[in-house]
């Protein structure tokens, strides 16, 4: 499943990003030379130094530490978001295929729906309107990025499930669980793959836009949006300030498109279009 | 018919990279003359004829050696301007698949018109009018509606007569049919036929037919050239080739369409000679 | 609609019959069975689109009773007020009567000031317009351009260029880019105002500059996302007969890839398009609060943290309006484009 993505350079150079900027996230939080939220008022938007690599903010907090805080919450939030989107697109997508034309028509059109709902005031709105908390703002997140399994999973399944293998395989008595996994799983993931690692990117993108506009987190929690958007308010005294969480999200969302691109790519490459040119 | 010489192809070949692919073909049509090449495919006849337009597939290339010359111009010495003054002007052609050979997205008449307009010098109502009327020169009926028509919308049959207008209406002096009615049922190839030799006998047009299929080379050329592996096995006139065939895959191929040709069950329409 | 044809006078025909021919309806079929397609398909994703909006409104549980009485509001005043504003109806109900007055152009009044809402959108949407439009103008321009460049020139250094350029541009978000703008553009070389808007009626040269930058932050993505599709689409068509037809009949690159590439690979890249509408629109939250714009997105966005219920609504009716519209116009382009498409309806 992952050979494809070290078959290109640019895949692999993702790869090791991802699992850096992850590995960052996951144990960040014990590699946290100081507390995130521990404000030191006599080292206030300090340059970097030998106890605080990166410097300080406005308050004195540790922006290393508050940066390896921020990875946290930012990837977490986005795994959450890509978690909601990949089970109300591919879950409804599935089904379109396999329960007959009224599900699929409503399916079909609440997607266009989703699709048509103007992404960042929708998220915005919703996360507002319920509560104003990073999980109201996935969940808004995860529900606008549903199309994009939807579609996916349904061009991936519709061939198949219409395919005369397939249709013997019923015949000869198959259940549908078993055409499901032996069938149309095996075409199906390797789309959701790609989907997910691009979807990833995207609502990293999302993540770090309505965290940067201060929706979805309360003041002191550190994300990357909310650093960026903090650092650009002290640009003069900290010139490189926004720099580094903006290089982390680009960083990481560059990562995510690489590897879905490699992924795309990988298995047998699209052929090359039909040349019908007779040469005989 | 005169005996001014059209086109002189001498020791042509096609190589990928190092690999040879045609070799050492010689062709000469006279101004008004009809060739067949006959070949099955593979045989590298269609290389050939791509070369006399300048189309080789990418990747593919003419051998040094290779000469062309058409009208006292020689072909390879051009360059990408040199070639917009032959292609359609001076030598048209058509290819198997009429469908393909069409932009989909416009209607076939303005692609008629199109060529009438850019190449010709026509203006815009004069081409319009034009193309209407060489559609029905092709034997199409209702040539104003089909002037209107999408590709898709057309049968291979009218297609390729639609094509072939658009081949001979900025009036070349050759003609290369590339297997242009292999594609088609068997009525509507002998009609699509029959229009060629028409043209060719109206306008002074010289053809250069291509096909797999000898009959349909018997039924319209004078001469014949039959390809093999990339090279030519056989020449001659049509008769000749098909009554006395000398060499053993030109007979093969005469025996098979004795064994399974239509004319085993028609024996009044004997292979002419 | 040029392509109706009637279904008699083939069967004269007798030189050019052919069983596979296609059936066609009748003379009005293609006009009438596509509008009502489209009716068909634009009013139900309508219907759900602001459904959902009215729904976020009606779970969010808020309502004008705790911000117009104050914390001191007893539950039977909070009652009351829900009462008089039919709150306490079912919530199906509710979207009946609300979306009666939306068609009908009145999107409420906001429950913190009362002043109307499309009023009050009506203002700003200029200003969103203004960004949106003019960025739309960049990826479409921009876009056509480099991915006309990468299949002309495919495989060649412009090629790779601009494949790398598309790789790093769809990494950037908007607000990173509209942050980089600032910090290059107006306070290292101060070019332009970083913030700001001024009416294209009061001072067009002002009005350009200002929403330059915006405009460009917002278009960079779709300007990639669009040259590659662009590029894909051409590729592959360059790789069809018909091109090789073009160039037998001695037509010049120009008028190949202008009347038979460009015609046919453009879909994809025109599909894009349409579908970067509502990002366009949506991005006006962020790029608005950087460039201090007071747009719809802002506006919008000002409401939802403020509970302000009518207004989030209202702007999200419109803007799903307008993506709608733009959806149709993309639609109908594409089919103008590539009549072969109809085929398939």
């Amino acid at each position: 499943m992952l050979r494809p993505l070290f078959a290109s350079r640019s895949g692999t150079i993702s790869a090791v990003v991802l699992v850096v900027v992850a590995v960052l996230a996951a144990v960040g939080p014990w590699l946290a030379p100081h507390d995130p939220l521990l404000q030191d008022p006599r080292a206030i938007l300090a340059g970097p130094s030998a106890g605080h690599w990166l410097g300080t903010d406005n308050v004195g907090r540790d922006v290393l530490s508050r940066l390896l805080a921020g990875s946290t919450l930012s990837l977490v939030a986005a795994l959450e978001a890509v978690a909601v989107g990949l089970v109300l697109g591919v879950v409804p997508a599935l089904l379109s295929v396999r329960l007959g034309r009224v599900f699929e028509w409503f399916s079909l059109r609440l997607m266009e729906a989703f699709v048509t709902l103007p992404f960042l005031v929708f998220a915005v709105a919703m996360t507002a309107l319920l509560g104003n908390g990073l999980q109201q703002a996935m969940l808004a997140v995860g529900i606008l990025i549903s199309p994009g399994f939807y579609r996916v999973t349904r061009a991936a399944a519709l061939p198949v499930a219409t395919a005369q293998y397939v249709e013997a395989a019923v015949l000869a008595g198959a259940s549908p669980w078993t055409v499901l996994h032996r069938h149309v799983w095996p075409k199906v993931v390797p789309a959701v793959a790609v989907a997910t690692a691009s979807l990833l990117g995207a609502s990293l993108v999302i993540v770090s836009s309505l965290t940067f506009l201060g929706i979805g987190i309360t003041p002191p929690t550190p994300t990357w949006g909310g650093m960026l958007a903090t650092d650009l308010q002290y640009l003069f005294q900290r010139p490189f300030g926004p720099f580094v969480p903006a290089a982390l999200i680009v960083a990481t969302v560059w990562a995510c498109n690489g590897i879905a691109d490699a992924l795309r790519d990988a298995p047998g490459r699209p052929a090359p279009r039909k040349v019908t040119a007779h040469v005989g | 018919m005169s005996a001014e010489v059209l086109l002189t192809v001498r020791d042509l070949s096609v190589h990928t990279g190092d690999t040879p692919l045609v070799t050492g073909v010689d062709l000469t049509v006279a101004r008004g003359a009809t060739l067949g090449v006959v070949g099955e495919s593979g045989s590298g006849k269609s290389l050939t004829c791509r070369s006399l337009l300048g189309i080789l597939p990418p990747g593919l290339r003419n051998g040094d050696d290779t000469t062309i010359t058409f009208d006292g111009t020689d072909l390879r010495a051009l360059d990408a301007r040199g070639w917009l003054g032959i292609r359609g002007t001076r030598i048209g052609a058509v290819f198997q698949d009429p469908a393909s050979y069409l932009n989909p997205s416009i209607t076939v008449g303005r692609q008629l018109a199109e060529v009438l307009r850019v190449r010709v010098g026509l203006g815009r109502r004069a081409a319009r009018d034009r193309a209407v009327e060489l559609l029905a020169d092709m034997g199409l009926h209702e040539p104003a509606r089909v002037y209107r028509q999408y590709p898709f919308e057309l049968s291979g049959g009218m297609l390729q007569r639609v094509l072939i207008a658009v081949a001979i209406c900025a009036e070349p002096d050759l003609l290369i049919a590339d297997e242009a009615t292999t594609a088609l049922d068997v009525t509507v190839q002998a009609e699509v036929l029959d229009l060629l030799s028409d043209l060719q006998e109206r306008t002074g047009l010289a053809l250069i037919l291509v096909s797999h299929d000898l009959a349909v080379v018997a039924q319209v050329c004078e001469e014949v050239v039959v390809m093999r592996d990339g090279v030519v096995v056989e020449r001659g006139t049509a008769g000749d080739v098909l009554t006395a065939p000398a060499h053993a895959y030109t007979r093969s191929l005469v025996d098979a369409h004795a064994r399974y040709g239509i004319e085993r069950f028609r024996p009044a329409v004997t292979v002419h000679g | 609609m040029t392509v109706s044809v009637a279904g008699t006078g083939w069967g004269t025909a007798a030189a050019v019959a052919d069983p596979a021919r296609p059936r066609r309806s009748g003379p009005l079929g293609g006009a009438v069975r596509w509008l009502l397609r489209t009716v068909a398909l634009t009013v139900p994703v309508f219907l759900f689109a602001t459904f959902l909006t009215f729904l976020l409104g009606a779970v969010s549980g808020l309502s004008p009773a705790g911000l117009l009485l104050g914390d001191s509001a007893t539950p039977a005043d909070v009652a009351r007020v829900r009462a008089d504003l039919g709150l306490d109806r079912p919530v199906l109900v509710q979207y009946v009567d609300w979306l009666s007055h939306v068609l009908r152009g009145d999107l409420g009044s906001s429950w913190l000031n009362g002043v109307s809402v499309s009023s009050q959108i009506g203002d700003r949407l200029a200003i969103s317009l203004s960004v949106a439009g003019f960025a739309l103008v960049i990826a479409f321009v921009a876009g056509t351009l480099l991915g006309i460049g990468a299949a002309v020139w495919r495989g060649r250094l412009f090629d790779r260029a601009v494949t790398a350029f598309c790789s790093v541009v769809s990494a950037l978000p908007p607000f990173v880019v509209a942050v980089a703008l600032i910090v290059v553009f107006s306070v290292l070389v101060p070019l332009v105002p970083s913030a700001g808007y001024v009416p294209f009626s009061q001072d067009p040269g002002m009005w350009l500059a200002l929403i330059t930058l915006p405009a460009i932050a917002l278009s960079l993505d779709a300007v990639a996302d669009i040259a590659r599709q662009l590029r894909t689409g051409l590729v592959s068509a360059y790789q069809e007969n018909y091109v090789l037809g073009a160039v037998v009949r001695g037509f010049s690159p120009r008028r190949v890839l202008l009347v038979h590439v460009l015609r046919n690979g453009a879909g994809p890249a025109l599909s894009v398009l349409g579908l970067r509408i509502p990002i366009l629109v949506g991005g006006a939250v962020v790029t608005e609060s950087i460039f201090g714009m007071s747009g719809f997105g802002r506006f919008a966005a000002d409401g939802a943290l403020r509970g302000d219920v009518p207004v989030v609504q209202g702007a999200l009716v419109v803007a799903i309006v307008l993506v709608l519209v733009a959806n149709l116009v993309v639609d109908t382009l594409l089919l103008r484009l590539r009549p072969a498409a109809r085929r398939r309806t």
